[in-house]
């Protein structure tokens, strides 16, 4: 009877302890396996929006914040002074047109008399001419590229897109390529998810993704456009040409490294706004197309 | 799927929420496990209350995942 007792307690005991293993594994796959990341970030491409010429804001034309589309002018720069130097410029083709004129009447007039002026005078004249016909390409050049920069005066937006971080003020001295203001690409907006580099086997590009922004609880749906070409290596440093220079390492913990997969946004709900920095969950759905993922167990 | 919870503005993952509410489910269903006969018949009762736990746990999840989710998004 005893005996009997024992071997059903071993039993019950086994199964209890089977059940523990299995419900351990089930929240493993759930939590450690399955392609979920809490490390998202909204992304978009940023185009520093800098001076092509130098000098004193003279206006700023958008406010914070603002959405502004492809070619809108955003500030303009000292126009007076580069429409003096375009002034400045015509001028100077205007005078080698009459030097050139002039050159032209004498070499006319000395190719008319060839009996009386010297061959080198008439020589010389043909040189001046050929000379001032190129000073005046120079000159016309010199006004292209002074009505140029006059134009640039007027700085545009490259793409369409929401200036933002605009604190600059008429008066500010920009010299030229000085970034001046941050325009945001919204067409670039995509969200970027951190995923641990043991979820990345059951991501393929392709896969439908659902978003979740922090404090959101709409769903932004979206599918993996792709997957990082590669990540820093950080264990290693130097450069090329040099030794490896390799941290040495005490392995008892090594962290799963994150490889940023990038999902592009589909549909976002009405109500929903996008700010690129904002933190989002990441929730790729696999699709049963019948892959197969051998992915190490916990071991 | 539920990823995170919020309380007071610390963001934390919905397993943590979800493995506190299942310890607080167990230590509450202790005593009245105790009455019935099964704790006879294991070697080690407590073995029970871990996989109670652990049962509870990946249960919750799941009723959080199907049954919460979409009722916070309809």
């Amino acid at each position: 009877m005893l005996h009997r007792q024992n071997i059903t307690r071993s039993l019950a005991t086994l199964i209890v302890l089977l059940v523990i293993l299995g419900g351990i594994y089930a929240l493993w796959l759930r939590y450690q396996v399955e392609p979920v990341t809490r490390d998202g970030k909204v992304r978009a491409d940023m185009v520093p929006i800098a001076a092509d010429v130098g000098g004193l804001v003279t206006e700023v034309k958008v406010a914070d914040n603002q959405a502004v589309a492809r070619g809108d002018v955003l500030f303009v720069i000292d126009r007076p002074r580069y429409r003096l130097a375009l002034e400045e410029a015509e001028a100077n083709v205007a005078s080698q047109e009459i030097a050139l004129a002039q050159a032209s009447r004498e070499d006319r007039r000395n190719h008319a008399m060839t009996e009386v002026i010297a061959g080198e005078q008439i020589e010389q004249g043909r040189a001046r001419v050929d000379e001032l016909r190129a000073k005046m390409g120079q000159a016309i050049a010199a006004r292209n590229l002074a009505r140029f920069n006059l134009e640039r005066t007027l700085v545009r937006a490259p793409v369409a897109g929401v200036v933002s971080n605009v604190s600059l003020q008429p008066g500010v001295y920009l010299t030229a390529g000085k970034p001046a203001l941050a325009l945001v690409y919204s067409k670039s907006m995509r969200v970027e998810g951190y995923f641990e580099e043991t979820k990345l086997p059951a991501i393929r590009v392709g896969d439908p993704a659902s978003i979740y922004l922090m404090g959101v609880a709409d769903e932004i749906q979206g599918h993996v456009q792709s997957i990082a070409g590669g990540v820093e290596d950080r264990e290693r440093m130097g450069a090329d040409g040099q030794l490896a220079n390799v941290n040495p390492s005490f392995t008892w913990v090594r962290l799963a490294q994150r490889i940023p997969v990038r999902i592009s946004v589909d549909k976002i709900p009405p109500q929903v706004r996008m700010i690129p920095g904002q933190t989002a969950t990441v929730v790729v759905h696999p699709r049963t197309d019948g892959r197969s993922i051998h992915r190490s167990l916990p071991w | 799927m539920i990823e995170e919870i919020h309380l007071f503005g610390i963001y934390m993952p919905a397993a943590l929420a979800w493995g506190v509410v299942s310890i607080v489910l167990v230590y509450l269903l202790r005593e009245p496990l105790q009455r019935f006969p099964i704790y006879r018949l294991l070697w080690h009762p407590s073995l029970l209350e871990v996989a109670l736990f652990v049962l509870l746990w990946w249960g919750l999840s799941f009723l959080a995942d199907t049954f919460l989710h979409s009722w916070l998004a309809a």
